[in-house]
């Protein structure tokens, strides 16, 4: 009982701090950053004494007629997904602070970033998936205000594309969620339902809609568009929830759905296996393709965020629990790599007040620390091992191999060639940091300098993790493999 | 425990280097040359062990616990001489920096930092004992080799530094791939475990093998200087400085081959088809190298292309390793495979003509490396004191500087094959094993009789590339040392400029690396060698480097270089009034022609064409507005019905005109033109804020409710 109210209050405590921000407003900034900070700190305490005690059988708290209920539980894969959220947040929150400084209405801000954590955790401990429906649809609401934040045209208009976007995938997502509940409305469980009742085109159809749905959130081609755009948002909700939360939410959700919900076994060979898996094969090679082109810093790490995405549904979709363990690692690495860089890009673009790639000529050289961390970053998303993005595309190529078909083939083809964009597209940033042409260094006399260190410190941290995870993988990917085996 | 020292130090150092390199320039120049010794030191004492202890006390390192698969290390008689010879070409190489960067000496404290790292990396692959591993330490040395490349900053640095940067990711993700594709079948990846794994693995298919092969070989290649991904190679050397030119082309180079000879002697020894791959690549590679260095008029550029020519050498002698190897193997393996015992692998299983190529390859990789060692000094020397690389500019520059004319006439001796000297030995090694080829064909079935007829051909393109070898160097050496500058004011200033054109640390380096060449090339020095690297204990005693039939094709070599240099060089290459001539034409360029319109226009524009279909800011992205286009028609309708109900109702049961018109206010709200509507959803968004908090309360109360049911039970 006492664990069961302490998830509960993990998920609640973000909301109740973001509302009450609004509601009694703090005193000076002072105070505002300590309540946020205090918030965020203690729910991810909450979180980890949740994930330590281990799994947590599934426990209805609310149920409504036909067996639609409102359920919550403690698995690996919530696990998983709510220690990186409970560890990223307290940090990305400092980062903010800093960032977020000269801003007008920060209470406003940070109400939401707050709250925010909370629905996460929401999706994390889901237990059956109408509750995390309810979850992912609350998570698009509330990130909204995020995206238009600025309040200018820009940003209104990223507002809107974002989401007309997320709730048009919701409603199609909704579908597959209300038939499935509808026949088999039990928790998750790791191998899901057969369906052998229903006729087999019928849920592969059901499957498929589901995919792309969520598939929203995670970004898949076609349907991507508005991730790019909503990299107008200030550097910490691009890079805690465009890069992370939000998009891994997605995936999350597709993983539930191929794991837990529909099981691999009928989708394996079949036409809807072929037609997910084609999509994330298209999107991870074209996006990394549009990333190169792309001259806007952010923006570039968007596509990129898009472009690995799809490495992960790749792994999962692959449909072998090899590539579901390289799912959950890529998910995982990508999101500690993703989120130092994004900090970089985003300290950069805070101290200079500039913005494209071609404006970086030289700033290395001023900014050291911050262009250290970057290059860091960089090589391990493209894939140079000793860093952890190494590791993961090491077992997503390992699991397409082991697969053995003509499609895992080209898709490992492609991977190659998405990873050797990434690093031209991340590098080039890097070698025009430290290695100006000489005629054209247009920082050598600035005053540019690296940021203060609530900035630093989470981007020093998350470089850290980046190189420990990927010189010492092994507990890690031991638990992984438990969450796939249904061991843990 | 010396392993681990000798591979983990030089980072230490590298750092260490760097701090005080922030306090003290000299103090950091001094600490380089110590450690870089230091390290020589240790690679000495290791050699001494592995050489003491033979082959049933190999020293090796494993640590399990790290990365994904663990690292493992080990020194046998192969792997302790290329750490020997990658710490001497370091010790030398640094010491020579000493001088050249004097005059220029800005970001030297990253220029050794970086030069200690590479060290550190290029120990670790040379003495590492899985595929992994070298992996690792591949990436790792190509990375920070690259800031060599790009050390100058000038625009052509910078344009070489990213052909070098991406030529390297390439390999890296291709080499990737093949060991992923190797691991899939055979579960390990640690060197003295894949014959017995492959030997295992029932169903190995030798598709997937040969792919994972050319996978492998592709990306070492990339490091090698292998056609057709040779193009970094041309354009880095010129550009970086001449001790970085040195190392990349005496040792990094070497890294990639080996690579390439490990998993070969591992993994592809009984696969004719890999081994003919190689053979022609390195044929194709041989001979451009020679050709393209033959038209350059660049010091630097044509020891580069002579780099790769003799990387080609060293792929033609693996090439004819597996192919002899396979030759034979073919009744030994079925005799074997019915007596159900594994064939073992690596060097210890080759037959005495496959024994024979392997210690020519290996000969030719340690005599090129001290030969690039000696001849990027000399280059540098001539750098350092005029900052001039074209050859008619530097032409005459040594015609008074003895030590430096002596030093580079014994390197010329030695990289084109004249007998006793160092050349020459490795080089008939690797000729002799294409001539035990072709006396084979037809007796296994890796090579038939038509598979004779094209090694006749290889063999003549042997010989013209030795021969061209030999024509380049005489090329340069005359330039240099022999013709007088047609610019009389500049053959003045070089005379002028006296005899001494390095101090007393680059002369030890050039001329005591160049002394090497004596020694390497006699029988005894070289038999040792070749019996301590290939493990098979006198190996070479058959071997009579001084008879006819040897010496024979060193003249046939020789001959051929000779006519090539008074014919072609003196007629074609130059002008009626004596300048070097660049008649390459210059849109023959791989890189310029092929990869980078392909990796920059050709890909994404196709890429592009994918996109546009998918509909990035085409179709899809308007489709968000237009939902909300859909969707505010819809509300107008609704809204219409509403308002005829209102209406209706008004008419006939509510009589009241004032609320009707602020109702049809509003909802005109959502449909008017453009602008309005923005002001519509400006104010939409205003309240858009506060609708959200009334959500979220809404969401809170909702979970207390289910806190109180929990609590009640």
């Amino acid at each position: 009982m006492m664990r069961e109210i302490l998830l509960i209050i993990s998920i609640l405590l973000p909301i109740a701090g973001g509302i009450s921000l609004q509601i009694i407003r703090p005193s000076s900034d002072r105070a505002q950053r300590f309540r946020c900070e205090l918030t965020a700190i203690l729910t991810s305490i909450l979180v980890w004494a949740l994930i330590l005690g281990g799994t947590m059988k599934p426990f209805t708290v609310y149920s409504f007629t036909l067996g639609f209920r409102i359920l919550f539980q403690v698995d690996g894969l919530g696990m998983l997904f709510a220690a990186m959220v409970s560890i990223m947040w307290p940090f990305v929150t400092l980062y903010a602070f800093e960032y977020m400084e000269s801003e007008q209405r920060t209470t406003w801000f940070f109400a939401f970033y707050i709250m925010t954590y909370g629905v996460t955790l929401g999706v994390c401990f889901a237990g059956n998936v109408l509750t995390l429906y309810v979850f992912y649809e609350m998570l698009s609401l509330v990130t909204i205000p995020l995206v238009c934040y600025y309040q200018n045209r820009e940003s209104m208009y990223a507002g809107r594309v974002y989401a007309g976007y997320v709730i048009g995938g919701a409603a199609a997502a909704l579908i597959p969620v209300m038939v499935t509940t509808l026949y088999e409305p039990t928790a998750f469980v790791l191998g899901g339902h057969r369906f052998d009742y229903l006729p087999p085109q019928f849920v592969l159809l059901m499957f498929v809609i589901g995919f792309f749905g969520f598939g929203v959130k995670a970004a898949v081609m076609p349907l991507h568009a508005w991730l790019p755009t909503a990299s107008v948002a200030p550097t910490p909700v691009t890079a805690l929830l465009h890069a992370v939360a939000v998009v891994n939410t997605g995936v999350f959700a597709i993983m539930r759905l191929t794991w837990y919900v529909f099981s691999p076994t009928i989708l394996h060979g079949t036409w809807a296996q072929y037609v997910t898996l084609g999509a994330a094969i298209v999107t991870l090679l074209v996006s990394a393709c549009r990333a190169l082109r792309e001259r806007h810093f952010k923006r570039r790490l968007a596509y990129s965020t898009v472009s690995n995405l799809s490495y992960m549904l790749y792994g999962v979709m692959l449909l072998n629990p090899d590539g579901f363990v390289a799912g959950m690692a890529h998910m995982l690495f990508h999101g500690v790599i993703k989120m130092s860089l994004f900090l970089c890009a985003g300290a950069f673009m805070h101290q200079s007040g500039h913005s494209y790639v071609y404006e970086i000529n030289g700033a290395g050289r001023k900014m050291r620390f911050t262009f250290a961390f970057y290059t860091v970053g960089a090589l391990s998303l493209s894939g140079i091992p000793l860093l952890c993005g190494f590791i993961s595309k090491w077992r997503l190529l390992i699991a397409g191999a082991v697969e053995g078909t003509a499609l895992s083939y080209i898709g490992e083809a492609c991977l190659l060639t998405a990873a050797f964009f990434c690093a031209l597209y991340t590098l080039s940033v890097s070698v025009r940091a430290y290695f100006p042409v000489r005629e054209n260094n247009i920082w050598k006399d600035s005053s540019l300098k690296d940021p203060g260190w609530r900035m630093l410190l989470p981007i020093g941290f998350f470089t850290a993790v980046n190189i420990l995870l990927g010189v010492i993988p092994g507990p890690v990917l031991d638990f992984l493999g438990r969450i796939a085996s249904g061991t843990v | 425990m010396l392993i681990a020292l000798l591979v983990f130090l030089p980072f230490g150092f590298g750092i260490a280097d760097y701090i005080i390199g922030r306090k003290s320039e000299r103090s950091r120049n001094r600490f380089a040359v110590v450690s870089t010794f230091a390290e020589l030191i240790l690679a000495l004492v290791l050699a001494a062990l592995v050489i003491r202890g033979g082959a049933g006390a190999v020293p090796s390192l494993d640590i399990s616990s790290v990365f994904a698969s663990g690292m493992h290390f080990r020194a046998d008689g192969f792997r302790a001489v290329y750490a020997v010879v990658t710490a001497l070409m370091w010790a030398f190489t640094t010491l020579f920096s000493q001088e050249y960067f004097e005059e220029e000496p800005e970001h030297l404290n990253r220029y050794y930092l970086f030069i200690l790292l590479t060290l550190g990396a290029t120990e670790g692959v040379m003495l590492s004992a899985d595929l992994m591993t070298t992996f690792v330490f591949f990436e790792i040395l190509s990375l920070t080799s690259f800031t060599w490349v790009m050390h100058e900053e000038t625009q052509g640095a910078i344009r070489a530094g990213y052909t070098y940067l991406f030529i390297a990711i390439f390999g890296g993700l291709v080499l990737f791939m093949g060991l992923v594709l190797l691991q899939a079948q055979t579960h390990t990846l640690v060197y003295a475990e894949l014959p017995q794994a492959l030997a295992s693995a029932g169903e190995v298919s030798d598709g997937r093998l040969l792919a994972a092969g050319l996978c492998i070989l592709t990306g070492f290649g990339c490091k090698a200087g292998m056609f057709p991904v040779h193009v970094w190679l041309p354009k880095a050397h010129p550009v970086a400085p001449a001790p970085a030119s040195a190392l990349l082309s005496g040792v990094l180079t070497k890294v990639g081959i080996y690579g390439i000879l490990m998993t070969t002697l591992e993994a592809f020894l009984d696969q004719a088809t890999y081994g003919w791959i190689v053979l022609i690549l390195g044929t194709v590679t041989m001979f451009l190298g020679a050709l393209l260095a033959l038209f350059s008029v660049n010091l630097k550029r044509t020891l580069a292309c002579s780099s790769m020519s003799q990387i080609g050498f060293i792929l033609t002698g693996i090439g004819m390793t597996v192919l002899l190897s396979a030759q034979s193997a073919g009744e030994g393996a079925e005799a074997a495979h019915e007596m159900g015992t594994a064939a073992a692998g690596g060097l210890a299983s080759l037959g005495h003509h496959a024994a024979m190529a392997m210690s020519g390859t290996m000969l030719h990789m340690v005599n090129h490396s001290m030969l690039k060692l000696c001849l990027f000094c000399a280059a540098g020397a001539v750098v350092m004191n005029i900052h001039a690389l074209e050859l008619n500019e530097i032409r005459g520059f040594g015609r008074n500087k003895t030590l430096l004319k002596i030093a580079f006439f014994l390197g010329l001796l030695g990289i084109s094959g004249v007998p006793l000297f160092n050349g020459y030995a490795s080089k008939t090694l690797l000729h002799e094993a294409i001539t035990s080829g072709i006396h084979e064909a037809g007796e296994g079935a890796a090579i038939t009789l038509a598979g004779a007829g094209i090694l006749h051909v290889i063999e003549w393109i042997f010989l013209i590339s030795g021969g061209c070898t030999f024509a380049y160097m005489l090329k340069l050496f005359i330039c240099i040392f022999v013709e007088k500058n047609r610019d009389a004011a500049r053959q003045k200033r070089y005379d002028d400029a006296g005899s001494n054109c390095m101090n007393a640390g680059s002369t030890v380096v050039v001329l005591g690396t160049s002394l090497l060449f004596i020694a390497l090339g006699q029988k005894p020095v070289f038999g040792a060698l070749a019996s301590l690297m290939t493990g098979h204990a006198g190996v070479l005693e058959a071997f009579r480097p001084l008879s006819w039939e040897c010496i024979s094709g060193g003249l046939i070599s020789l001959g051929i270089g000779a006519f090539l240099y008074l014919v072609v060089i003196r007629n074609l290459l130059m002008s009626k009034d004596g300048t070097y001539l660049n008649r390459w034409p210059a849109w023959l360029d791989l890189e310029d022609l092929l990869y980078r319109p392909l990796m920059t226009k050709w890909l994404p524009g196709l890429l592009g064409a994918v996109l546009s279909v998918f509909g990035e800011n085409k179709i899809l992205s308007r489709l968000a507005p237009a939902l909300f286009y859909a969707f505010a028609s819809v509300l107008k309708v609704l809204s219409m019905t509403t308002d005829a109900l209102i209406l209706f109702l008004r008419k006939t049961i509510l009589r009241e005109r004032v609320i009707l018109g602020q109702a049809q206010q509003k909802m005109s709200l959502v449909h008017k033109k453009r602008d309005e509507y923005r002001e519509a959803a400006a104010t939409l968004n205003g309240n858009f804020s506060f609708a959200m908090m009334l959500a979220c309360i809404g969401m809170l109360v909702f979970l207390g409710v289910i806190v109180l049911a929990i609590v009640r039970g």
